[in-house]
């Protein structure tokens, strides 16, 4: 369907259009009109990548002297591919309507060499690191020179031929997922992922993980010549904040450093032997460093792969300090700040630094400086490079070291050295850590919100959606919350606040391993696996809490009454096994045997894995995930939100739990014809500030009569709803409650709007 | 007829004994109610307070059953409609009823428990059904422990399938819907195609323990054509719900007693028949031909006589056919054993009407086979 949106035509690849899919599309308009950012909160199941999708490309195509650039951001492989199908939908619909000329656009989707690549004796590696060293072992610019004269040196073949092919290899407009790259390489013979590396530049749609974006060490390579009209999309983006501060956070460990020891010693005999070799290669290396690491845009495509994780532009006019220049100098520096950082890990107390206390003790001690500290990183970098070293996953190490000493020495402010000699939870064992940790979500995205036009943030649980802003610091032109609207009330969340022995429950620390407690978690599982059909998910605050509750209610005999009715599959940290977990509990729902999943929240399967339709009928929410409060990084990371952000410790845990509260609980339903029942198993969720912070589209079903419930009475309630989701329902809504509009429905609207 | 919360759970318990003593009498089969007082059982059966429910403000009112009436009004225009549209019925239907007597029959929901609601409403489904489809046949199977029982074989007789399911009501176990699948694929595999196929499961299950892959059980049952339908007591399970998609089945869940009865008497008109086997095309029945056979077949026929004559139901409108087949059986009877111990030259024509006994048992083929076995023979 096509229908006027204000002043452009909109093109909808489908026939009805939901509600609140409009008005979503008329937000993001003006947002595109005014120029500037904004942040929509959804929910899932309510066709918002489609909605994203078609209004950007309409817009750009009702603007044809102003043509956008859309960079779509999503967090897993598989959300990227279910975009790029979406893409190719509309493209489909845009050429039935429009022809061929104005549906030529180019979408790509860009993934790591280990999604991508073709070559078989690369990616028979398993890791994403050793993929990245293998394919740079054949097509290092050194390597191909040498192959050159040697033909028994191994190469790409891939990649040779689309350097051949030189500017003649780019691919034709279209839709390429993933598979579609790999197909088309293979089919060219032209390697898959240097060309989509290329490509980017000329795409009008790319679709990539946030790393590209965020991520500064990447951003630098892939995102930098993006032009400034471009729309970014962040999608599921309520972690958005974890996601920067990761990307600015570092830790050090023992092996981390005996690693880099290693490291060195190697880099001294690659040294050793140029210098008996090929002294020039070094002699030309300390010209350029003086020059400045500015010519650095001038390398070879392949041979770019980490850059400068300082953002600051200044840092590549400057030249390199002097005592760093010669390769064994710097080398020398290294090994003192390396044994430096050994000296830190030998502490027996916690310590906490800002980072110009640290890099005032550096100073002292190791006799480096910051703005030394500060060129570790490219120097490093260059000098790997002038050693013509291939084998990068093996230099990790010292490359995390780097990475550390260049973010001390850059940032003042926003991060603090926490220094543990062992981790909180198991005292006995000593394993000492250095972390760096950034507290200013901020820092990484602010260059993404400076640099684009306009920045769109979006996900199914953005609440509250004030704080947002606040922490990324920026100012959204329209920031709203949309409700889904429903034929039939298909999400029935209670709040069970007592046990049906009319106890409180509670994961509160006080209350947590308190057997009428822990007794009552478990009867109110028991009582629920008889009466909810197929899959049931339950997540727990944590992993020991987890392992703790199990194992008491596997005491008590509860486990083996819950497995007559069903299955039970544990989560583990173990990713093969979580995955073998998963897919049992698959199965065992598909063939009507019925299954119990338990995982954490903040887990991989919180926030990855879709538990829709009979997957998961009912999640119960065993607890408020809080973060571990009594955690360094933490309490450091809460002290500067209060003093910069002004926002109260209180709230920020609150708001950060019932974001995964919500997360973990909006895993079941995916979409409006499925229905689920959501348990907050807690009597800290029945106060209004703990309540007020989730979303809305979970609070307007929320109904008083839930709010504080008895295990008994939430079993009647679920009774209910069961046999009431089980009737055959009229898809379309009836009456006054129109969910689907057609069309013409719209048109009236339009109408009504004008008159 | 559906009529949510103002049916029969209108009664309020302020309505006294004297009230309840006058409805009470067919409504308790005695097993929940048996020790309680009348008052009592006004509570502990009845749950008066299911029939409200709490709206946005707080305030208690009946439940809302709009949505519902809408729903059925809709179907019923539905099937109106399709009736109209001269649709061909499968009037010949082989049908087995499975009932899930689990541990999950057990629970108390309904009242007085679900297996009591079952066995009440499957009765009544047996004698619509047959009143509804008098050339069909019904057949009982039961889960319990995870194991499917065969209660009656195919039968037409209402009587002797209510008698055999009221003398075996007890749950407990797991629910298998695979093995209940299997044992009455065994049977309805065997079914010449002219016969519809029919299954009909009422669960209280939730979650079923197979000893194999249901998926492929499903999958046989439909590449033989076997009409698999559920109705479930509790809530919608996912694989009755795909047993019923790949089968051509309908798949309800009960909301209460009324529904359930509702639902499961929508199973007693003949479903539409399957297109393949539409064609028309003629059924013999009761027609026994005279061919030559090598082996002298011994005839069974007076030995099941006594048998099945008991099984036959007595018809008011079919009566006086009955009692004429019922002569001519007698007399041609005779004359075959007459004509065999005479006729020696014949013994290779002799008529196994015993075959057809035994198959046909309906009281229309019992009577045919016995009006046509005496025709043959006297030409003979």
């Amino acid at each position: 369907m096509k229908f006027r949106l204000e002043d452009i035509t909109v093109y909808f690849p489908y026939d009805h259009i939901y509600p609140e899919q409009h008005a979503y599309m008329l937000d993001l308009k003006r947002t595109l009109d005014a120029g500037g950012h904004c942040l929509l909160e959804m929910p899932t199941g309510t066709g918002k990548t489609i909605a994203l999708l078609s209004l950007i490309l309409s817009y750009s195509l009702s603007r044809p002297s102003s043509p956008l650039k859309l960079l779509y951001c999503t967090r897993t492989v598989h959300e990227m591919e279910k975009t790029l199908s979406e893409l190719r939908r509309l493209r489909d619909y845009l050429f039935s309507e429009l022809g061929p000329s104005s549906s030529s656009f180019l979408a790509i989707g860009l993934s790591s060499r280990k999604n991508l690549c073709v070559n078989p004796r690369v990616l028979s590696a398993e890791s994403r690191d050793s993929v990245d060293a293998g394919c740079r072992k054949l097509t290092a610019s050194w390597v191909r020179a040498l192959a050159e004269r040697d033909p028994s040196v191994p190469t790409c073949e891939f990649f040779e031929d689309y350097e051949r092919a030189g500017s003649s290899a780019i691919l034709p407009p279209g839709v390429y997922t993933l598979q579609d790259l790999r197909a088309f390489g293979k089919q060219k013979g032209w390697c898959p992922y240097f060309l989509a590396r290329h490509m980017v530049q000329l795409a009008n749609i790319v679709v990539y993980s946030y790393q590209y974006l965020l991520d500064p060490k990447v951003a630098g390579i892939i995102s930098k010549e993006m032009q400034k009209e471009s729309v970014v999309v962040f999608d599921e983006a309520h972690n958005i904040d974890n996601v920067c501060i990761e990307a600015l956070s570092v830790s050090v460990r023992r092996q981390t450093l005996e690693g880099a020891t290693r490291n060195l010693h190697r880099m001294e005999q690659e040294i050793e032997r140029f210098k008996a070799t090929d002294a020039n290669r070094l002699k030309a290396e300390y010209q350029r460093l003086v020059e400045g690491l500015a010519q650095r845009g001038n390398l070879r495509v392949s041979d770019t792969w980490l850059a400068n994780p300082a953002l600051p532009d200044d840092i590549l006019k400057e030249a390199v300090p002097g005592n760093i220049r010669r390769a064994d100098f710097f080398l020398r520096v290294l090994r003192r700040l390396v044994q430096y950082l050994k000296g830190r890990l030998e502490t027996d107390n916690v310590e906490k630094e800002s980072p110009v206390a640290f890099v005032a003790s550096i100073t002292n001690q190791a006799g480096i400086d910051q703005k030394t500290l500060k060129f570790c990183y490219d120097r490093l970098h260059s000098l790997m490079m002038t050693l013509e070293i291939t084998d990068t996953d093996e230099f990790l190490h010292i490359q995390t070291i780097c990475d550390f000493a260049t973010l001390v020495g850059t940032y003042a402010r926003g991060f603090s050295i926490i220094i543990e000699p062992y981790d909180d939870r198991m005292p006995d064992v000593r394993d000492p850590i250095i972390q760096l940790s950034c507290h200013d979500a901020s820092l990484a995205i602010k260059p993404v919100f400076d640099r684009f036009q306009t920045v769109v943030i979006t996900s199914g649980t953005l609440s509250p959606i004030d704080l947002y802003p606040r922490l990324l610091n920026f100012n959204p032109v329209v920031s709203r919350s949309f409700t889904m609207s429903l034929t039939r009330d298909c999400i029935c969340p209670m709040v069970l606040t007592r046990g049906s022995d009319q106890l409180p429950v509670s994961t509160k620390f006080d209350m947590r391993s308190d057997l009428g407690v822990v007794r009552n978690y478990g009867r109110l599982l028991l009582e629920m696996v008889s009466v909810v059909p197929d899959g049931i998910v339950c997540f727990f605050v944590s992993y020991s809490y987890m392992d703790e509750i199990v194992n008491s209610w596997n005491e008590s005999g509860i486990l083996k009454e819950i497995m007559q009715h069903k299955l039970v599959f544990i989560e583990t940290q173990d990713v093969v096994e979580t995955t073998l977990a998963l897919d049992n509990y698959r199965r065992a729902c598909d063939c009507g045997r019925g299954a119990v999943f338990f995982s954490v929240a903040r887990g991989k399967v919180a926030e990855g894995i879709d538990f829709d339709r009979h997957y998961g009928r009912l999640v119960i929410m065993f607890g408020v995930p809080f973060q571990y409060t009594l955690s360094k990084i933490l309490l450091a990371r809460l002290e500067y939100l209060r003093d910069t952000f002004q926002i109260k410790e209180g709230d920020f845990l609150t708001f950060d739990a019932l974001r995964q509260a919500a997360q973990c609980v909006g895993r079941v339903i995916r979409s409006k014809a499925d229905y689920g029942m959501m348990i907050f198993a807690d009597k800290r969720y029945s106060r209004h500030d703990k309540r007020s912070k989730l979303p809305s589209w979970i609070l307007s079903h929320l109904r008083d009569a839930h709010l504080n419930l008895s295990t008994d009475m939430a079993i009647h309630i679920a009774r209910e709803f069961l046999r009431k989701m089980a009737q055959p329902y009229d898809k379309a809504g009836s009456g006054g409650k129109k969910t689907l509009l057609s069309q013409d429905d719209l048109e009236k609207m339009g109408d009504e709007m004008l008159y | 007829m559906y009529n949510g919360g103002d049916g029969p759970r209108r009664r309020r318990p302020e309505d006294g004994p004297a009230a309840d003593d006058d409805e009470d009498d067919d409504d308790v089969d005695g097993d929940g109610g048996a020790g309680l007082e009348a008052w009592e059982r006004a509570y502990a059966d009845e749950r008066s307070w299911e029939s409200l429910q709490e709206d946005e403000s707080g305030l208690l009112r009946p439940i809302d059953t709009k949505a519902l009436h809408h729903a059925q009004y809709r179907r019923r225009l539905r099937s109106t409609a399709s009736a109209t549209a001269r649709i061909q019925k499968g009037l010949i239907r082989y049908l087995y009823v499975v009932i899930d007597l689990s541990r999950a029959a057990s629970e108390m929901d309904f009242r007085p428990s679900r297996m009591a609601v079952l066995a009440r409403h499957a009765e009544a489904f047996i004698r619509e059904f047959f009143d509804q489809n008098p050339l069909s046949q019904i057949g009982l199977v039961t889960i319990k422990d995870g194991v499917a029982h065969s209660l009656t074989d195919l039968g037409g007789s209402p009587e002797f399938h209510i008698k055999a399911l009221m003398g075996k009501l007890e749950c407990s176990g797991d629910s298998s819907l695979q093995n209940a699948l299997e044992l009455v694929y065994g049977y309805l595999d065997k079914i010449p195609s002219y016969g519809h196929r029919e299954v009909l499961i009422l669960t209280s299950a939730l979650s079923t323990c197979d000893p194999g892959d249901i998926v492929e059980t499903i999958q046989k049952c439909k590449n033989s054509k076997i009409r698999c339908s559920v109705i479930g007591l509790s809530a919608e399970v996912f694989i009755c719900k795909h047993l019923c998609q790949e089968t051509g089945g309908t798949y309800s869940v009960a909301l209460d007693e009324a529904h359930f009865k509702e639902l499961i008497i929508e199973h007693a008109p003949p479903p539409p028949a399957i297109a393949e086997f539409a064609s028309a095309n003629l059924i013999k029945m009761g027609f026994p031909q005279r061919a030559a056979e090598n082996v002298i077949s011994i005839c069974l026929l007076l030995m099941n006589w006594a048998s099945h004559v008991q099984v036959i139901p007595s018809r008011r409108c079919h009566g006086l056919a009955l009692v004429v087949g019922r002569v001519f059986l007698v007399l041609g009877t005779g004359l075959t054993f007459l004509l065999c111990a005479l006729d020696a030259s014949n013994t290779f024509a002799l008529i196994v009407i015993s075959i057809f006994m035994r198959v046909y048992t309906t009281a229309l083929a019992v009577r045919v086979t016995a009006f046509e076995a005496c025709l043959l023979t006297q030409a003979s």
